[in-house]
C-alpha cells in the first residue's frame, strides 16, 4: 500500500522552507534543532529517493536509504557551498531547501515513481508496558544526568594555578600575576614579585577559595635592558615556597 | 536377534565415525536449519521488559565509571553486572528461533544504542578517545574558518576526508548545538543506520529475517563496534556509508533495466561521498566491488547474465575509480600515512611466522587487562571460529543453485562456478580475514592492522557464524540445549566485542600515556587557561595528550615537531637540552612549551610519550629532564600548577 499523492514532497518542500525561515530569524536551540535535524538526517534524502524513484520494499529499507542519501546530500553541499564561500548557517539552509525543493519537483513530474512502502503495524502496547517503557526512558536519561553530574563534580587532582604574563595589551611597563584555586578548601597566600633579584611588590593573606580566580596588574620600571621578572606564591600554613613563575620584562 | 542397525553402528570404527562426524559438523547440509517462522506480532510485553532491563543496566554502568574515577573495588562489578544485563537477555531473545521481525529489530536497535550510550557515558560531557579530539578540532576549524581542506598537523591527511566534519558542521550551524552534541546526535542515527542497514544487507542475501538479526549481533563482537566505530571519527561515517551501498546494491539484485540503475544512481551518490569520507571504507568497498564483478564475470548460469554483469560491472567500476581520483586530486597523503603501518604491521607478522628475531616494538610487555576480560576474549574467538568452522560450507551451500541438499553437491556446483548469489560466495571467502586479523591481532606493530581488519571482515564473519548457527547448531529445535546454547555462546561473542574494545573500558584514575584514560579535567582547564590568556593559535609542544588537549580546548597551533625533521620529543628527553636540540629551538617558531610533570610518575602505558614510532619506553621519564629548561637562559616558566608547567621560549628566538 503506497502513498496515493504527493503530499509527502509538499511537506518535505514546507519543513525545509521553514528551516530557512527559522534558521535566519531565531537562536533557539529547540526551535531550531526539531527543524534542523531532519534536514540533514531524513528530508533531502526522502526527496531525493523520490527524485531517484528508487524501489523500498519497507519502511526500515526506506528510512535507511533517505537517511544514507540525505548524508551524501549533506556532504556534497559542504563542498558546493565551500566552492561558493557560503559556508553558514544560512547557506545550509538554503542548500538543503534548494535540494529538497528541485528534489521534490522532479519526483512529482514522474509517472514511473513507484508507491512509497507501507508503514508496518505497529504492536499494541497496554497500559503497563507503556508505563514500563517510560519508567526506562526515564532511568536511563536520569543515568546520564548522574553521569554528568559526576564528571562534573568530581576532580582527581587538586591544585592551584598560579601565572605570570606581560600586560594583555601590549603594555611593555605592566605585569598580571594570577591565581585560580581548584583545591578542596579555602587556601591562605603570601605573593611576592621580584624583577631582577630586587622585590618589587608583596601581596599578604590572599585567601582564594575553590573556583575562585585573583589576578593583579603590577606595574614595572621599564629598562633599556631585559629584565626578568619573577612572582613566587608562599602557603604561609606551612611556611614554604609553594609554586614560582616567571616571565621577561621587555626593554622600552 | 539384534536389530540390524545397531549391528551396523558397532562395526564402524571410530576414525571413521570421527571423520563423518568432522564431515557433518563442517559439511554443507543445510537440511537441519529451520525456515523463519511464519510472520507475528512482536510481543510489547517482552519488549517493556527489555527496555526496563536496559535502562537498569545503563544505571549500573553509570555507577560502575563513577566508582571507577574514585577507584573503588566495585567499579568492575557495577561496570560488569551492567553490562551482562545489558547483553544477555536481549541476546537470548534475539536468538530465539520463533520471534517477530519487528521485535528482532528493535532489540537489535536497542542493543546497539544502549552499547553507544555506554561508549558516550565514559566521558558525557566532550570528546574522549584520541582520534575524536583529532576530528574534533578539523570540524572545529572548519566551524569557525567556514573553509574547507584546513591543514591539521595532528592528521594529516584528515584534511582530504572532510565528509564528518562537514555533517557536523551542518548540523551545528542548522541546530546551534555544540560540536559535542552535534556529534553525538550524529553518531547516534549513524549507528542506528549502520544496524538498519545492515541486517537489510543480511536479510536481502540470506532471505531469513533470523540469519540476518543472528549476523548482526555477531557483528556486534567485533572489537572496533562497541568504541572504535561509535567515535566522533571519519570511519563511523564510512562504514555506515559502505553498508548502505552494499545493501543498496543487494537489495536491486533482482531489478532490470530503468529500475536498477535508479538504483546504481543512489549507489553512486554513496559511494562519491564515501570516496571522500573515509580511505579504508572505501578501498574496502572498492575491494568487495572489485570481487563482486570478478566473481560475476567467472559465473557460468544465472539469469540475467549480461545485464547483472555489467551493472556490477559499472559498480565495481564507480567503487575503484572514485577514491582513485579523489587520491589524485588532492595529493597522494595516503601512502604516508597508512603504509609504514602496514608495512611494519606485514614484516612483523611475517618474522613472527618465520621465527625471525623479535623487533624492538615486540619488546614491549604486553599490556594487560584481567583474567575475566581476557577469558571471555579468548572464548569468543573460539566460539567465533566454531561458528566459522560449522558456518563456512554451509553459506557456499546457500549460494549454489537447487535448495538445501544433505551432500557436497551444491560445493561441486560452486567449483563449477555455478553459483545462485555472488555476494554470499564473496563473503564466505572475505570471513577468512578473521584469523588473519587474530594473527595480527597478536603483535604489537599489526595490532592495528587487525583491529582495523575487524571491522570489514566481521561483515562477512557474521553472516557465516549465522548460517552455522541457524543450520548447524540450533537447526529446527524450539527447546534443550540446542536452542539455549547457541544463543548463549552470541551473548558471549557480544560480551567478547565489549572485552576487546578497550584496554579498561571502566572510568579510572588518571594513567600516563594511556590516551583516554590520560584525559581529565586538569589537563582540560590548563589547555582552556592557554586560550582565555594566552589567546588562541601559539604555536605549542608538549607530549601527545596535552597536545591534543591544547588543539581542541586551548585552540593552539599544537606541533609534532619542532622544527623540520625533528620530533617534539627530542627535547623532553635528556637531563640537558643538547646543543643540537637547542639551536634547533631557538631558530624554531615555537612558542610555549608544556611539561606535565605527571609524566614522571609512572612508564607510559602504551610504551611511548610522544609518538608511536619512538622506541619504547620501560622506565619513567625523570622530573630532571622535564623541568631542564628552568635552566635555559631566555626560557621563562610561566604557568605552574604543581603538575603541569608551561615554558614561554620566545625569550629564546628574540620575540619576546
Amino acid at each position: 500500500m503506497g502513498i496515493p499523492s504527493n503530499r509527502d514532497l509538499l511537506v518535505c518542500c514546507l519543513w525545509a522552507g521553514a528551516t530557512v525561515v527559522v534558521v535566519a530569524v531565531t537562536d533557539n536551540l529547540v526551535l531550531r534543532t526539531a527543524l534542523g535535524a531532519p534536514m540533514v538526517f531524513l528530508v533531502p534524502g526522502h526527496a531525493m529517493l523520490r527524485a531517484l524513484s528508487v524501489r523500498t520494499t519497507s519502511a526500515l529499507e526506506h528510512l535507511a536509504y533517505a537517511v544514507g542519501a540525505s548524508l551524501a546530500t549533506g556532504v556534497g553541499g559542504g563542498f558546493a557551498l565551500n566552492a561558493a564561500g557560503f559556508l553558514t548557517p544560512s547557506g545550509w539552509a538554503v542548500w538543503f531547501w534548494a535540494v529538497t525543493t528541485v528534489a521534490a519537483l522532479v519526483a512529482a513530474h514522474r509517472r514511473d515513481a513507484p508507491d512509497l512502502p507501507a508503514w508496518p503495524a505497529l504492536a499494541k502496547v497496554r497500559l503497563w508496558q507503556g508505563a514500563i517503557i517510560a519508567l526506562a526512558v526515564l532511568v536511563a536519561t536520569g543515568a546520564y544526568a548522574l553521569a554528568v553530574r559526576d564528571e562534573a563534580t568530581y576532580r582527581e587532582f587538586r591544585y592551584t594555578e598560579f601565572w605570570i604574563l606581560p600586560s594583555a595589551d601590549g603594555e611593555s611597563g605592566r605585569l598580571i600575576v594570577g591565581i585560580r584555586s581548584a583545591e578542596t578548601q579555602a587556601e591562605r597566600f603570601d605573593l611576592e614579585i621580584i624583577v631582577d633579584g630586587q622585590p618589587l611588590a608583596v601581596f599578604r593573606s590572599l585567601t582564594i577559595a575553590p573556583g575562585d580566580t585573583w589576578t593583579g596588574q603590577i606595574p614595572v620600571p621599564v629598562l633599556a635592558v631585559r629584565q626578568r621578572a619573577e612572582a613566587r606564591l608562599y602557603r604561609p600554613a606551612d611556611n614554604r615556597l609553594y609554586r614560582s613563575v616567571s616571565t621577561l620584562v621587555p626593554p622600552f | 536377534m539384534m536389530p540390524a542397525h545397531f549391528i551396523a553402528r558397532t562395526e564402524i570404527n571410530p576414525l571413521q565415525a570421527a571423520i563423518r562426524f568432522g564431515w557433518a559438523l563442517i559439511g554443507p547440509d543445510l537440511s537441519g536449519g529451520s525456515a523463519d517462522a511464519a510472520p507475528q506480532q512482536a510481543n510489547s510485553g517482552w519488549i517493556a521488559v527489555l527496555c526496563l532491563t536496559v535502562a537498569t543496566a545503563l544505571l549500573l554502568v553509570v555507577a560502575g565509571h563513577a566508582a571507577g574515577r574514585r577507584d573503588y573495588e566495585l567499579a568492575p562489578l557495577f561496570f560488569w553486572c551492567g553490562i551482562i544485563l545489558l547483553v544477555v537477555p536481549i541476546t537470548l531473545r534475539v536468538a530465539q528461533p520463533t520471534l517477530a521481525r519487528g521485535e528482532r529489530l528493535f532489540l537489535l536497535f536497542l542493543l546497539a544504542e544502549a552499547l553507544f550510550y555506554c561508549k558516550v557515558v565514559y566521558s558525557p560531557t566532550g570528546f574522549i578517545a584520541f582520534d575524536e579530539f583529532l576530528h574534533g578540532i578539523a570540524a572545529d576549524d572548519l566551524i569557525t574558518a567556514r573553509r574547507l581542506f584546513l591543514s591539521n598537523p595532528l592528521l594529516p591527511i584528515g584534511p582530504t576526508y572532510p565528509g564528518l566534519e562537514i555533517l557536523a558542521m551542518a548540523i551545528v550551524n542548522l541546530t546551534g548545538l555544540p560540536l559535542f552534541v552535534a556529534g553525538t546526535l550524529l553518531l547516534i542515527i549513524l549507528k542506528g543506520t549502520f544496524i538498519g542497514a545492515l541486517f537489510l544487507f543480511f536479510e536481502t542475501i540470506s532471505g531469513s529475517p533470523r540469519i540476518s538479526a543472528i549476523a548482526c549481533l555477531t557483528y556486534m563482537g567485533c572489537s572496533t563496534f562497541v568504541i572504535f566505530e561509535s567515535m566522533f571519527s571519519y570511519e563511523s561515517l564510512g562504514i555506515v556509508l559502505c553498508v548502505l551501498a552494499f545493501t543498496v546494491e543487494a537489495a536491486s539484485r533482482d531489478l532490470v533495466g530503468r529500475p536498477r540503475l535508479k538504483a546504481l544512481g543512489l549507489i553512486a551518490l554513496l559511494l562519491a561521498s564515501l570516496a571522500v569520507t573515509h580511505h579504508l571504507s572505501a578501498g574496502f568497498a572498492a575491494i568487495y566491488f572489485g570481487a563482486m564483478a570478478a566473481l560475476e564475470a567467472l559465473r557460468r548460469h544465472g539469469p540475467l547474465r549480461t545485464h547483472a554483469r555489467t551493472v556490477v560491472g559499472f559498480t565495481a567500476l564507480l567503487a575503484i575509480t572514485l577514491p582513485l581520483l579523489w587520491v589524485r586530486a588532492h595529493g597522494n597523503t595516503l601512502t604516508g600515512y597508512l603504509g609504514p603501518s602496514v608495512e611494519t604491521g606485514f614484516k612483523t607478522l611475517i618474522g613472527k611466522i618465520l621465527g625471525a628475531p623479535t623487533p624492538r616494538s615486540e619488546h614491549l610487555g604486553a599490556l594487560t587487562q584481567p583474567v575475566g576480560m581476557r577469558l571471555t576474549t579468548l572464548l569468543a574467538i573460539l566460539l567465533l571460529s566454531l561458528g566459522l568452522a560449522t558456518g563456512f560450507f554451509r553459506s557456499l551451500a546457500m549460494a549454489a543453485p537447487g535448495g538445501a541438499r544433505a551432500d557436497w553437491r551444491p560445493i561441486q556446483d560452486i567449483l563449477r562456478r555455478n553459483w545462485r548469489d555472488s555476494r554470499i560466495v564473496l563473503l564466505a571467502f572475505l570471513a577468512f580475514g578473521f584469523p588473519v586479523s587474530v594473527a595480527f591481532r597478536l603483535t604489537n606493530a599489526g595490532w592495528e592492522i587487525g583491529n582495523r581488519m575487524g571491522t570489514f571482515v566481521f561483515i562477512a564473519v557474521g553472516l557465516v557464524v549465522a548460517v552455522g548457527i541457524v543450520h548447524f547448531w540450533q537447526g529446527r529445535a524450539r527447546h534443550g540445549w540446542r536452542r539455549i546454547a547457541p544463543a548463549g555462546a552470541l551473548t558471549v561473542i557480544v560480551l567478547g566485542g565489549v572485552t576487546t574494545s578497550s584496554l579498561n573500558p571502566i572510568h579510572g584514575r588518571y594513567r600516563v600515556a594511556a590516551d583516554q584514560e590520560s584525559i581529565e579535567p586538569m589537563g582540560i582547564e590548563t589547555a582552556r587557561w592557554t586560550k582565555e590568556w594566552l589567546g588562541a593559535g601559539n604555536r605549542f609542544t608538549a607530549d601527545r595528550i596535552n597536545r591534543l588537549l591544547l588543539a581542541y580546548y586551548g585552540r593552539q597551533d599544537a606541533r609534532i615537531k619542532i622544527a623540520e625533521g625533528i620530533y617534539s620529543a627530542r627535547i623532553f628527553e635528556g637531563e640537558e637540552l643538547g646543543s643540537d636540540e637547542l639551536y634547533a629551538l631557538a631558530k624554531s617558531d615555537i612558542d610555549f612549551v608544556l611539561v606535565d610533570l605527571r609524566l614522571s610518575t609512572a612508564p607510559p602505558v602504551l610504551g611511548f610519550y610522544f609518538e608511536p614510532w619512538q622506541p619504547q619506553a620501560e622506565t619513567p621519564i625523570s622530573g630532571a629532564e622535564l623541568l631542564k629548561f628552568d635552566e635555559i637562559r631566555g626560557v621563562t616558566r610561566i604557568y605552574d600548577n604543581g603538575w603541569i608547567m608551561i615554558y614561554d621560549m620566545r625569550g629564546l628566538h628574540g620575540n619576546s
